[in-house]
């Protein structure tokens, strides 16, 4: 798999444009603005405060080109089957660009605000039957299981609805549980920003795990500038949010950085959501791309 | 009180018209959910993709006048949620009728998904609740739970969802099938009006739960007698609770500028349907699930059939449709004249609205909408109304 830049949408305003647009109006734009700079995909957060990944996903898709739409829900939504069939409809529409970032919904309260009333203990093992039953009937013409949430007999879609990509699985969390799970069904493992030393202990975690190694991505905010420090000016206004602070060829070297790290997925946020795709787009990216070609790794 | 009329999205491909399987729209393969074709026109990959022709649909109905489509879900269609969210931005007054059964969903997670749609739609999504088919169908979809049972399932749900809708992040709920804790809709998303809800089912377990839940009881055409009976008991249900409920029929037409020509399509769909579906559709249902509606039109079908007219079960009601595509089989046939009146007729058998198709999809939506529906008188009986938009 290739480096790619996910563009994190921002979720959960309210809106003071009225009735003539709203704001999913503007998070079309934001969205358009990650295709049109360079990303190669967009996430879309699961907020309980916010709109539903999944109709903000099939909005944002027909005006969008290029990018991936990162979809972040719980495996709390429903059936598998349903969940994988609507998947078939998003996969052909968008062309193959739709994936899926599967969280645990939080503590026992927040779950129970979403209609979820599994153990705690429950809730990984549910994700990797979500994603085993998703998987089988969206590769298998006839496919039967049946577990403790899920169940199908002589499931699979067929036709033109059959071979549809399986949407490529993010999952995150640093508990030995989540490790295991990612290690056995993701084929992205996304870790939060941590200091470097840090990243490294838990990726050794996760890598010492099994054979099976999913790919590792990382969530991070930049806040990133024409000069140091300009950017660390800046940055005092952002509290407490842990990310790369400093100039465009700073935070491209670090970045690449990540990449000797074994980072392929990078999540990356900063606010202003519209202006900064563009800023990143533009003064990032294609500089850690030039970093990570061979002849810049020459020119290094 | 005007009548509501929309118009049928094909969630699974069609022909370009009702008198032969080609050449096919979409890339399913005609008469064969096994096999695909690339691109939409049969001829590669063109770059496109279903939403593409879909889209031309849903902006050619609410040019002409219909409120809306229905959105049909079964196991070999593209699905509702996604056609929808996918075509929000680029129609303006389309209605979108999403047929989906609750069991598949979270409540929550399903008020979450239609307040945001409401947002993106300016309020333009309501439901078409389906409870099932019942047999193999429903184990394909994952769904082990019983007729009667599933009813029940439906009816809480939509408990749960109106709780969540109203909830402030206080509603809590411990049922059967769903429970939820100080639940409720995000605060930016607390003021989007609930759907209007369109209730399918024949049984008396869906008469029941649509009394207690439905704003529209919909049902596929059947005899005049026996639809009127039905509106009739399910209307008398719904009034037991203090509450009123609408019926809406969902219906093809095969509508032309004369009677002749409108039998001409349906003889020439007739004479090249496929001899193996003419040889099965005699006598009995063909289905193996529960389904109560299904039955239903199915103890109509004739013992001898040798020519469309044996299908001919009331004037201007062929009964043979199931022959030219998939679902109900009963059709309105005839003069532009003849098909308002027709549904004049079900107007004063207790309809209220009208879920209309004909194949194909996007080029009939003009057809109807410009030469019938200004035709029909509905509940007046006088004056013809303009197009409902």
């Amino acid at each position: 798999m290739s480096i790619e830049f996910i563009w994190q949408l921002p979720t959960g305003v309210s809106d003071p444009r009225g009735t003539r647009f709203n704001y999913l109006d503007y998070l079309h734009q934001v969205a358009r603005a990650a295709d049109l700079s360079g990303f190669d995909g967009i996430q879309i957060q699961n907020d309980p405060q916010g709109d539903e990944s999944w109709i903000v996903a099939g909005y944002l898709a027909r005006s969008t080109r290029h990018v991936r739409l990162l979809t972040e829900f719980d495996a709390s939504r429903g059936s598998a089957v349903y969940a994988a069939k609507n998947a078939v409809s998003y996969q052909r529409y968008s062309r193959g660009r739709f994936a899926w970032q599967i969280g645990t919904g939080g503590s026992t309260e927040q779950r129970r605000a979403q209609g979820d009333f599994a153990n705690d203990g429950d809730v990984i093992p549910r994700i990797e039957e979500f994603i085993t039953v998703a998987r089988g009937v969206l590769t298998s013409g006839s496919y039967s299981f049946k577990g403790k949430y899920f169940e199908v007999l002589n499931g699979g879609f067929k036709g033109p609805l059959s071979n549809s990509p399986v949407p490529r699985i993010y999952l995150s969390g640093n508990t030995p549980e989540a490790y295991q799970l990612s290690s056995r069904v993701a084929d992205v493992h996304v870790f939060d920003a941590v200091s470097r030393d840090q990243l490294e202990a838990e990726i050794r975690k996760l890598e010492d795990l099994g054979t099976r190694r999913p790919h590792l991505g990382l969530r991070l905010s930049l806040v990133a500038r024409e000069t140091e420090t300009e950017a660390r000016a800046d940055a005092a206004h952002y509290p407490g949010r842990p990310g790369l602070v400093g100039s465009y060829a700073q935070l491209a070297t670090q970045l690449a950085d990540y990449v000797k790290m074994g980072i392929g997925s990078f999540i990356v946020t900063a606010a202003p959501h519209l202006e900064e795709a563009y800023r990143i787009g533009e003064h990032i990216l294609p500089a850690v791309r030039r970093l990570l070609s061979p002849s810049g790794r020459d020119a290094a | 009180m005007s009548i509501d009329i929309f118009w049928r999205i094909p969630t699974h491909g069609e022909p370009s018209s009702h008198r032969s399987r080609r050449p096919f729209r979409g890339d399913w393969f005609p008469g064969d959910d096994g096999q695909r074709q690339l691109g939409l026109a049969g001829g590669g990959d063109d770059g496109f993709t279903y939403i593409d022709y879909l889209a031309e649909i849903a902006r050619a109905a609410e040019i002409s006048g219909f409120q809306g489509g229905l959105l049909p879900s079964f196991p070999m269609t593209d699905e509702p949620w996604a056609i929808s969210s996918f075509l929000a931005r680029e129609t303006r007054t389309f209605r979108f009728m999403i047929a989906f059964q609750p069991g598949f969903l979270n409540p929550v997670t399903a008020a979450r998904m239609t307040a945001s749609l409401q947002r993106a739609t300016g309020g333009r999504t309501l439901y078409n609740i389906v409870t099932g088919g019942g047999g193999p169908a429903q184990l394909w979809w994952g769904d082990s739970v019983g007729h009667d049972d599933r009813y029940a399932r439906t009816a809480e749900f939509l408990d749960v969802l109106r709780g969540v809708w109203n909830g402030r992040g206080s509603f809590s709920h411990r049922g059967k099938f769903f429970s939820v804790e100080n639940a409720g809709l995000p605060e930016t998303l607390a003021n989007e009006s609930f759907p209007e809800i369109y209730f399918s089912g024949s049984s008396d377990a869906a008469l029941i739960c649509a009394a207690k839940h439905a704003d529209y009881y919909l049902s596929w055409l059947e005899p005049s007698a026996q639809l009127a009976d039905k509106f009739a008991r399910v209307k008398e249900r719904t009034a037991q609770l203090g509450r009123r409920i609408k019926c809406a029929v969902r219906v093809d037409v095969v509508a032309r500028a004369t009677e002749e020509e409108a039998w001409r399509e349906v003889s020439r769909g007739f004479e090249n349907a496929d001899p193996a579906l003419v040889a099965d559709f005699k006598g009995g249902p063909g289905s193996t699930g529960d389904s109560v509606g299904v039955a239903r039109q199915g103890g109509l079908r004739p013992r001898t059939l040798n020519s469309y007219r044996d299908l001919i079960i009331e004037p201007n009601v062929w009964s043979g449709f199931t022959l030219l595509r998939g679902g109900q089989t009963n059709g309105i046939v005839g003069s532009y004249e003849q098909v308002a009146e027709k549904l004049d007729q079900l107007v004063q058998l207790g309809a209220d609205a009208f879920i209309l198709a004909s194949t194909p999809h996007l080029e009939e939506a003009y057809r109807v909408g410009e030469e019938v529906l200004p035709l029909l008188r509905g509940r007046s009986g006088a004056a013809p109304l303009r197009a409902v938009g």
